[in-house]
């Protein structure tokens, strides 16, 4: 498999704090891949070195084969959790900048961005100046700006962060489209779900450390799988089931988490005779819940810090 | 270098549209109209200060006021012929152009008076250059027109003929009858600036004699108008002693001395009003240098605070290096500066040189050959660029450190101590521009470029200029590294700004392994 980007027992330490330790990890080309972890895990810390902001204090990163960071600024796109836009200058002036930034001449870089203006909807815009924008559409000025040199490798820190449903769904279909056009996607995020919906594959980070990796179903594989069930009647037939680990019972429906090896379809039989089932499905394991039970596995102080769904 | 050209060449077009921008490009001219106008207003609006005399000695009043009378005609004299106006004296006036003051004096003392105490015989004695004959005759038959004109002129009219003219600045006011209650009366209401009281025997004794006014600062009037009495009371003397009046005025004839001062060559040369402008001049390139580096140099630190406060440092910074980032900041906004400074040559240019040519005026002192002087507008355009780049290079370190404009301002403290200093050393180095205090500071590299620029005018050695210059260049290298280095690891940082240990550490970092601030508590910079 062709990767894009290889990280090597990347490490970087900010005085007595390992920010990142000995991470590696290998992202195909042509991927969509998720850097997940809690906040302060290290995921900006390592795309920054990936972007050359910093540099690691050991281990190595090589882009398209056996580039160094620096070597392909140009051929790389970023677009940073924390957004600013020159508040000043035009929309259209904003992203040509930074597309001359990235070597596309002038002219050319102008004309793309108000194409790309245009594909988002946002042809009016060009001529307003950046503070005049909403927190969406400056959103998409600046995804519009991180796209516009054409890059191969797209790195996005918490794209999602801040926007509404409507534009969650926006950001979602730019990096399935980039998908579709062949290029690379990275992004970080602290939102499992997110995660879960769109990655091919993953990389688990928590205080600085690697988890796993790999692609969703390997990743997947080493989860368990749960039960949701909604119900009338007496929940005591849910306690002391076979292969069952843990019961979450919350009176008209209950989550059950079972052991690897267990059977849903006996668990099912048990309890039918004694419950009024109104719902039962058999869920995949979530990535949250394999990261918490990964990272439970390692240290004990486990992050409460999951986001929407904890 | 290219990216860092795209940088500053935004950093331009920003900074191009901003208000302060064109604040800066119109204070030249708005402070060429105020330094135009302010006198004119200062002028028009002063008014001459009224006094009063009782004089009990009952003649010495009428001598002073003839004494004033010729020296008021003696400033009309000396006043170039008015092409629009006629009077009497035109045709004189040239004759008279050359005359030393002596002479002047002497004639201005005949026309003002018609009774035969005055006469022309005086002027033999001071000996040459002799007045020619006709000249004279010409004088003698005017004598009465002249006099019969100079009284009928209005106190305004005879104002309005010469700026050194008395009734421009003091005017005595007969309006009161001389009794001291009804004088102190009008002193109290403010219609009288003050009145004087000579005493009954001013030749004897100064006895009697007396000042009365509610403003005993200002001693304009007084010293004025003391020294004319002086001067009477002197010559009465003399009389008294029977001294010859030849003897007499030889007597009171003061030693002028003639101020000459050593031109760069080594000659001796005579000092005319141009040097003086020339000595001063560069108090004020001084002034406009140091508003320029100010504003520049702030300029750059609220860009970068900016920068780093938009979170658009990040962005950047994935597309060019720290160093090109810092390098095209530091260019665009000295591009800002330089057009601020030619528009402002543009338009010194304008009003000194083009202006006066159109309207066809002669300037004072030739101000414009002072401020179009080569010497001085490359001394500014060369201390600009050094100065600009040595507090650039430490405002824009000090910039990248700071999350806002606040925590800027509680660094930036120590550096407006020193920003200060030029404003304040403007005076004493332009007094004494090759002292030793001047020549000091000179090698104070923060200093440097305000002190040269002080001292522009008495330049200082060669070897001054390339030792200074020399001390300057290697700060600026030195300063833009450390700031390079603080850049680099600081843009990124958020929180609170470092303390001087740990920016010590990042200098000594490798420049290819960026070491990150060593601050375990404050791990959500990262």
């Amino acid at each position: 498999m062709l990767h894009s980007l290889e990280i090597d027992k990347v490490t970087k330490v900010f005085g007595d704090n390992v920010a990142v330790d000995k991470i590696s990890a290998n992202i195909p080309t042509g991927s969509i891949y998720g850097f997940l972890g809690p906040n302060g895990a290290g995921k900006t810390t390592t795309i920054r070195m990936i972007m050359s902001i910093l540099y690691p204090d050991a281990g190595s990163i090589k882009l398209f084969g056996s580039l160094t960071p620096e070597q392909c600024k140009d051929r790389l796109g970023y677009l940073p959790e924390e957004k600013g836009l020159y508040k000043k200058m035009k929309t259209i002036e904003l992203i040509t900048y930074f597309g001359r930034l990235k070597g596309i001449p002038g002219s050319l870089a102008r004309s793309k961005a108000l194409q790309l203006l245009q594909q988002f909807g946002l042809g009016s815009c060009a001529d307003l100046r950046c503070d005049a924008l909403s927190k969406g559409m400056g959103q998409k000025v600046q995804i519009i700006a991180t796209l516009l040199h054409e890059p191969e490798l797209v790195i996005l820190d918490e794209p999602f962060s801040g926007l509404d449903p409507i534009n969650v769904e926006v950001v979602r279909d730019i990096i399935l489209d980039l998908k579709r056009a062949g290029k690379t996607v990275i992004f970080s995020t602290h939102v499992m779900e997110q995660a879960e919906q769109i990655c091919d594959y993953i990389l688990l980070i928590n205080n600085g450390k690697k988890i796993l990796d790999g692609s969703l179903a390997e990743v997947k594989k080493c989860g368990h799988q749960t039960i949701s069930l909604e119900y009338e009647g007496s929940g005591e037939v849910l306690r002391n089931l076979p292969g069952v680990t843990r019961v979450n019972d919350m009176g008209k429906a209950a989550e059950l988490s079972l052991q690897p090896d267990a059977d849903p379809q006996s668990i099912l039989t048990r309890i039918v005779p004694e419950l009024t089932l109104r719902s039962f499905t058999v869920n995949d394991p979530s990535l949250h819940e394999i990261f918490v039970r990964s990272v439970g596995d390692i240290d004990e102080t486990v992050p409460q810090d999951h986001g929407p769904e904890s | 270098m290219n990216r860092a050209l795209l940088v500053a060449q935004r950093e331009f077009m920003e900074n191009i549209r901003t208000r302060g921008f064109w604040i800066g490009i119109l204070m030249m001219p708005v402070m060429l109209i105020l330094i135009g106008l302010i006198p004119i207003i200062v002028e028009s609006t002063r008014e001459a200060k009224k006094f009063a005399v009782i004089d009990h000695s009952g003649w010495l009043l009428k001598t002073v006021q003839q004494q004033i009378a010729s020296t008021d005609m003696m400033f009309y004299l000396r006043e170039p012929v008015d092409a629009n106006s006629r009077t009497p004296l035109d045709a004189l006036k040239k004759a008279l152009a050359d005359l030393p003051d002596e002479k002047l004096q002497v004639i201005s003392q005949y026309l003002v008076t018609t009774d035969a105490s005055h006469s022309l015989d005086e002027l033999d004695t001071f000996g040459a250059p002799q007045l020619a004959t006709s000249v004279r005759r010409q004088i003698e038959d005017q004598r009465i027109d002249v006099n019969r004109w100079w009284q009928s002129l209005s106190i305004e009219d005879r104002s309005a003929l010469s700026s050194g003219i008395s009734t421009n600045s003091f005017l005595i006011d007969n309006n009161f009858s001389n009794e001291v209650e009804i004088l102190n009366e009008a002193i109290h209401r403010e219609d009288l600036f003050a009145y004087f009281i000579i005493g009954k025997d001013p030749v004897e004794s100064s006895e009697g004699s007396r000042y009365i006014s509610n403003n005993l600062t200002d001693r304009d009037l007084l010293n004025w108008f003391s020294n004319i009495v002086t001067r009477q009371i002197r010559q009465v003397r003399l009389q008294q002693e029977n001294m010859d009046p030849v003897v007499a005025s030889w007597i009171n004839q003061a030693i002028v001395f003639d101020g000459l001062t050593i031109s760069k060559d080594g000659s001796v040369e005579a000092v005319d009003s141009q040097d003086v402008v020339r000595q001063w001049a560069p108090v004020v390139f001084v002034y406009f240098l140091w508003i320029s580096i100010l504003i520049n140099s702030q300029m750059l630190l609220t860009n970068t605070i900016e920068e780093k406060s938009n979170k658009l440092i990040e962005v950047l910074l994935s597309s060019i290096s720290p160093i090109a980032l810092m390098a095209g900041k530091i260019m665009g906004i000295a591009a800002t500066g330089l057009t601020i400074i030619f528009s402002w040559g543009i338009m010194i240019f304008g009003f000194f040189v083009i202006l006066p040519q159109l309207a066809g005026l002669k300037l004072p002192f030739n101000l414009s050959e002072v401020a179009a002087d080569p010497w001085f507008l490359g001394s500014f355009l060369v201390y600009f660029l050094l100065g600009y780049l040595l507090y650039a290079a430490i405002l824009v370190g000090l910039g990248s450190v700071c999350n806002n404009l606040k925590e800027a301002q509680n660094l930036m403290l120590p550096v407006q101590l020193v920003q200060m200093l030029p404003i304040l050393l403007m005076v004493p180095i332009g007094r004494d521009p090759n002292g030793t205090l001047a020549q000091v500071l000179s090698y104070v590299p923060p200093l440097t470029p305000f002190v040269m620029m002080n001292r522009a005018a008495a330049p200082p050695t060669t070897t001054e200029y390339v030792l200074t210059t020399l001390l300057l260049l290697v700060s600026i290298v030195a300063a833009l590294w450390v700031a390079a280095k603080i850049f680099r690891i600081g843009i990124l940082l958020t929180g609170k700004p470092p303390g001087f240990l740990e920016i010590l550490r990042w200098l000594k970092a490798p420049v290819t392994q960026s070491n990150l601030p060593v601050r375990s508590a404050d791990t959500s910079a990262l």
